[in-house]
């Protein structure tokens, strides 16, 4: 047999021709791809069964599959070519990611984003949020942005106030958190509280903008509840005497008030006895 | 250790350091540990935790494939390729030969999740987010390939590597969904039967006492009592399975 037959067979040929395989099956598959892509609509991971399915079937890989979703639900979302895709939105975030992972936090505050920003489903956010407050007691953040589709979204400055309270139960919360606490009791028609939560921050914070801030808030809030005050009683006056009071301090002597309130510089409410109304001499600093 | 049971686990920790399996597993792990940087930053919001579950995971992942491509091949093969004549015809009990193929494989996960762990921390450091915390769910993991290495390596002595593989991933995913019995005996009517479902669940490994990859990640306390649970746990049902190993390999008969 000539040296020849045993020459090894040679493999150029056979690695070229594997190499032009792959890239047509690599160009294919590509072209499919990004034709799946321009049909936005295919997105098998929106028909997922629950979460409490899927953690049983994660073996303990719970926390990685909630951050895979995450991940994909932050594409599929922000793609705004696809019409219809607020359609399982409660479901990816609520019954899906936050059950794989109950203490993962951003999913909470981004899928309540998109529900309030671009789905304009606020309480379909507060649901999510608050599952949310369930699964992270002491966090903060949750709480405060449930407050704040409140007070932005759904102008339910009470329930705002509420949600506010439960996030100043955290040792760790902002500051500013009180301040909106402060003013959405105000909003809510309580400008009593409201007056007491701002004086306490203006008591006690180290910050001079803060004090700033809360001291104009303190000022118009004083005004507002004395004016309120004085006439309530003088109501009271002209229902139990038949006329108006001829002088403020009449209020006192009758045993309507302990003493006559003195505005926030310290001077007199002034007094119409002929309308029988009472006025703060100076001007109001946030103008309301 | 006996010195014999030291030599076979040295050699078995040489054999298996040869095997081009490991080196795969491991450059997989190490890519994918580095990957996790990269898919975090497709992220809002933190990206610490996304970091942090796929370095687990992955640790948890190519550690639990080490102990079984490893180990359900340490007996039937030196059977397959009769290497096991020339050792048991030494003065060496069988016992002895089954336990220093257990711990060489040991010795061996022993450096692999130790190079894991250390490009792990590394990323950590890097990025200013190390956590001592996370080193409990690593030791924990750990224990879980100790568990998982011994059933293999009890299948390995009964029956050929792909049987042997299948019922070890087969013990691997019940182990991890035994709380599911307690779902089924509150459906059940019949006490018999939620007394065989008890027996289930006390026979069968449950993996979950070595699980609390995302109780460290969102900073959550592991009590000194789990873990101290979880190494009992280890030393009653792998020395057990062990046991049992060595029982099977003594009684084989040898052709």
């Amino acid at each position: 047999m000539s040296a020849a037959a045993y020459r090894r067979p040679r493999r150029l040929p056979l690695l070229a021709a594997a190499l032009g395989l792959l890239t047509a099956a690599g160009l294919a598959s590509a072209g499919a791809a990004a034709a799946r892509r321009a049909d936005g609509r295919i997105t098998p991971l929106l028909y997922l069964p629950s979460g409490r399915y899927l953690k049983a079937a994660a073996l303990g890989f719970d926390p990685i599959l909630a951050d895979v979703l995450y991940l994909w639900s932050i594409q599929y979302y922000s793609n705004y070519r696809i019409e219809d895709r607020y359609l399982y939105l409660e479901h990816i975030y609520r019954d899906v990611i936050t059950e794989l992972d109950p203490r993962y936090v951003d999913p909470y505050l981004v899928g309540a984003l998109i529900m309030t920003a671009e789905a304009r489903q606020p309480e379909m956010a507060l649901r999510l949020l608050d599952k949310g407050i369930e699964h992270n007691p002491g966090d903060w953040i949750l709480p405060f942005e449930a407050g704040y589709v409140c007070y932005n979204d759904i102008k339910d400055y009470g329930r705002a106030a509420r949600y506010f309270e439960i996030a100043l139960r955290s040792p760790e919360v902002h500051p500013a958190v009180r301040r909106f606490h402060a003013e959405m009791h105000n909003r809510a028609g309580d400008p009593r509280t409201s007056l007491r939560e701002w004086a306490s921050i203006w008591e006690t914070s180290d910050d001079p903008y803060v004090r700033t801030v809360a001291w104009n808030h303190v000022h118009d809030l004083r005004v507002e509840v004395d004016i309120t005050t004085l006439r309530h009683a003088i109501g009271r006056f002209v229902a139990a005497r038949g006329r108006r009071p001829a002088r403020l301090e009449d209020l006192v002597a009758a045993g309507l008030l302990d003493a006559l309130p003195a505005d926030p510089e310290g001077g007199a409410y002034a007094y119409d006895p002929a309308r029988g109304e009472a006025a703060y001499r100076g001007s109001r600093i946030l103008g309301r | 250790m006996p010195g014999r049971i030291l030599a076979i686990a040295l050699n078995t920790f040489r054999e298996a350091i040869r095997n081009r399996i490991l080196y795969l597993l491991l450059v997989f792990a190490v890519a994918l540990i580095l990957c996790a940087q990269a898919v975090s930053l497709m992220t809002v919001g933190s990206e610490e935790k996304i970091i942090k579950d796929f370095g687990l995971a992955t640790i948890d992942i190519f550690g639990v494939l080490t102990s079984v491509l490893l180990g359900i091949g340490l007996v039937s093969r030196e059977i397959e390729r009769r290497t096991v004549y020339v050792l048991l015809a030494k003065p060496i009990h069988r016992a002895e030969f089954v336990l220093g193929k257990y711990f060489g494989l040991v010795l061996t996960l022993l450096v692999n999740t130790a190079v894991m762990t250390a490009w792990f921390f590394g990323l950590l450091v890097a990025k200013g987010i190390a956590d001592a915390g996370l080193a409990k769910a690593i030791v924990l993991l750990f224990l879980q390939f100790l568990l998982i290495t011994a059933l293999a390596i009890l299948f390995s002595c009964m029956s050929n590597p792909i049987i042997s593989c299948i019922l070890t991933l087969a013990l691997y995913v019940i182990g991890h969904l035994l709380w599911s019995f307690d779902l089924l005996k509150a459906r059940l009517t019949s006490a018999t039967a939620r007394a065989i479902c008890t027996v289930f669940q006390a026979v069968l490994p449950n993996l979950s006492h070595f699980d609390v990859k995302g109780q460290v990640v969102h900073g959550l306390p592991v009590s000194a009592g789990d873990m101290a649970f979880a190494f009992g746990y280890l030393a009653l049902y792998g020395t057990a399975i062990l046991l049992l190993a060595c029982a099977i390999f003594q009684r084989r008969e040898m052709q």
